[in-house]
């Protein structure tokens, strides 16, 4: 076949198809970074952890295996895990509802249309944004402090002698409860997000049929933030599992008084760095985990019944 | 998946409605009220830096009865190092940790949503999954790592790890910003014969400036708040962040110089407290875009 002389000639602007190599290695270069953290930082420790929750290691020596003895001193043995996770649960459980609970009270407040919105919303904001520092756990143990500012409020307004919250045992757990709450302003902005998202020809329309107020809410406004309700919910719950600083500065490292303000991961701090129980800390870390994961999977599951979704 | 930006919420989209004058007035009194409350702990600690250490307590005012800022004075220059040390340590750290998360987080979310290679759904959930989990889990093997490279006792655990893209929701954030950039750019770009890292560099960084912008602000604030990990990693007291030599503070103070004590508290919220001020609109629109694009 003659193939030689009818040939094309401009052969040079058509090009080769990439080869695999071409084709993937931009990717994993930009990828590389993450590459070596997460399987230098985060998967290979987290497979180590799962390693030395099955040992005996302080550290000094090396770790030798004992089987499931860490998770059986977990099931059985351990006062401290069983106070630990009452004073976690109790926290979580108070703490998160009357945090959303508030954050969207007040988003509801404020999307009505209020004149001066960014101010209200930067000084709601303000203290979640103040956070886990240092300093906010040290101003809230001296507003609670036997003769601190709620104290004296107390007494000036109410003609009540309070308890001295920190030390006492009944009540220094609520006094982390309400510095959580103060807290509300990050979920507020969500919520806030959320109402802005939803459209207002529902509204309009709701209202040209005479609908009430209270029925717009519970049929309109209040179905179409469940998404946002359940998104902050979860958020918030791993958060609350999660909190040190302030019963860590509160307590000064102790958790007293008589464990009541023993967070599960004051306890894990501990168990690790206190009496450099690695093994047995890394335990701790898998039933966090596995806590976590079991209640984030049950939320998911429960979602199908009341977070709506248009599609 | 919605095509997500850190959209800017405009104020005025709900504009202030006619509605009878006493229940504007009903309202307003709450969130003044709500605003007072919650202001007041903050204020009440500031007020107690220059309060005379007898008045701090008893009183529930705000103001001094005469102006004392020789706690401030105390607070920086008592300790066994003065206050700087701390502050510049913590500085350090943050701006460390504010480029690493910035150029490597950039690097991964380009590729995530830019770049196709084999298995890229792959990593990306993978990625998606250390959003959920809690650093407890890899804190134990993390510290016996750096402990074996010498690295406990410096600042290196607290810096390097966010030049390698821990922070998956950074990663997050900008993956959903670069998505909402038109492909178009980067497509005529490909067509030109720009190399992939020239179109990151050139075209996706430029035109993400926000969202690497709120990144920066996060990753400053939480690294500048963070008190766990120096706690583990810094035991010299030449190497304490503002967290830790606040908190060694208040141990050494004991209960004796409230004034002092709540001077440094305030400083230390100083920095926070700036960048809340000058970034409030990126802050909300970045917390606010997270939270609803998913």
């Amino acid at each position: 076949m003659a193939i030689g002389a009818s040939a094309p000639v401009r052969v040079e602007t058509y090009q080769k198809a990439p080869s695999a190599f071409a084709r993937n290695a931009p990717g994993y270069l930009f990828l590389l970074p993450w590459f070596i953290g997460f399987f230098g930082l985060t998967l290979g420790p987290a497979l180590v952890s799962l390693y030395l929750s099955f040992t005996d290691y302080n550290l000094l020596q090396a770790p030798h295996l004992v089987g499931l003895d860490n998770y059986a001193r977990i099931a059985t043995g351990d006062d401290k895990f069983i106070s630990s996770m009452k004073v976690t649960l109790f926290y979580v459980v108070c703490s998160v509802p009357l945090k959303l609970a508030f954050a969207l009270m007040v988003a509801l407040l404020l999307n009505r249309g209020i004149r001066g919105l960014p101010i209200y919303r930067a000084i709601f904001y303000l203290p979640s944004l103040l956070g886990s520092s240092v300093a906010i756990a040290v101003l809230w143990r001296q507003i609670f402090d036997g003769d601190g500012v709620v104290n004296t409020l107390l007494w000036y307004v109410l003609g009540i002698n309070g308890p001295s919250w920190i030390s006492n045992p009944n009540y220094s757990l609520y006094t982390l409860i309400i510095l959580a709450i103060w807290q509300f302003g990050s979920p507020m902005i969500i919520f806030l997000a959320g109402l802005r998202q939803i459209p207002t020809d529902l509204y309009e329309a709701a209202s040209l049929d005479g609908a009430s107020k209270a029925r717009i809410f519970f049929k309109i406004t209040l179905p179409l933030l469940t998404p946002v309700i359940f998104f902050n919910a979860v958020v918030q719950t791993i958060d609350a599992f999660k909190a040190f600083t302030p019963a860590y500065v509160i307590s000064s490292g102790t958790g007293g008084p008589i464990d009541s303000t023993l967070f599960y991961t004051l306890y894990l701090y501990q168990e690790a760095f206190g009496y450099f129980r690695m093994g047995y800390a890394a335990a701790l870390a898998w039933v966090l985990v596995i806590i976590i994961a079991v209640f984030t999977a049950f939320s998911f599951l429960s979602a199908r019944y009341w977070v709506h979704y248009d599609d | 998946m919605t095509d997500a930006k850190l959209t800017h919420f405009p104020d005025d989209l709900n504009p202030p409605r006619e509605r009878p004058w006493f229940l504007s007035l009903i309202i307003h009194v709450a969130l003044v009220g709500a605003s007072i409350v919650m202001l007041y702990p903050l204020l009440w600690m500031l007020s107690g830096s220059i309060k005379d250490q007898n008045e701090i307590f008893g009183t529930a005012s705000l103001i001094p009865s005469q102006f004392d800022f020789s706690s401030f004075a105390r607070g920086w220059f008592g300790g066994q190092v003065t206050f700087g040390t701390f502050v510049w340590n913590s500085v350090v750290i943050a701006v460390l940790s504010v480029i690493g998360n910035v150029i490597s987080c950039s690097l991964a979310a380009y590729a995530f949503a830019r770049l196709n290679f084999w298995g890229k759904n792959f990593w990306f959930a993978l990625m998606l999954g250390t959003l959920m989990l809690p650093y407890h889990v890899t804190l134990i093997p993390q510290y016996i790592l750096f402990l074996k490279l010498g690295w406990v006792k410096t600042m290196l655990p607290l810096v390097v790890p966010k030049f390698l893209a821990v922070d998956a929701f950074f990663i997050f954030l900008m993956v959903q910003f670069f998505r909402g950039i038109p492909r178009e750019l980067d497509e005529a770009a490909m067509m030109d014969g720009c190399s992939p890292w020239r179109i990151y560099w050139r075209i996706m960084l430029p035109l993400s400036l926000p969202v690497l912008a709120t990144a920066a602000i996060f990753s400053f604030i939480w690294t500048w708040d963070d008190f766990f990990g120096p706690l583990i990693y810094l035991s010299d007291i030449n190497t304490y962040t503002v967290q830790l030599g606040l908190r060694s503070f208040v141990d050494s103070t004991g209960s004796s110089d409230w004034s002092s004590l709540f001077a440094m508290s305030s400083i230390s919220l100083i920095p926070v407290f700036l960048i809340f001020l000058f970034f409030q609109r990126l802050l909300i629109d970045g917390i606010a875009t997270a939270g609803l694009k998913r």
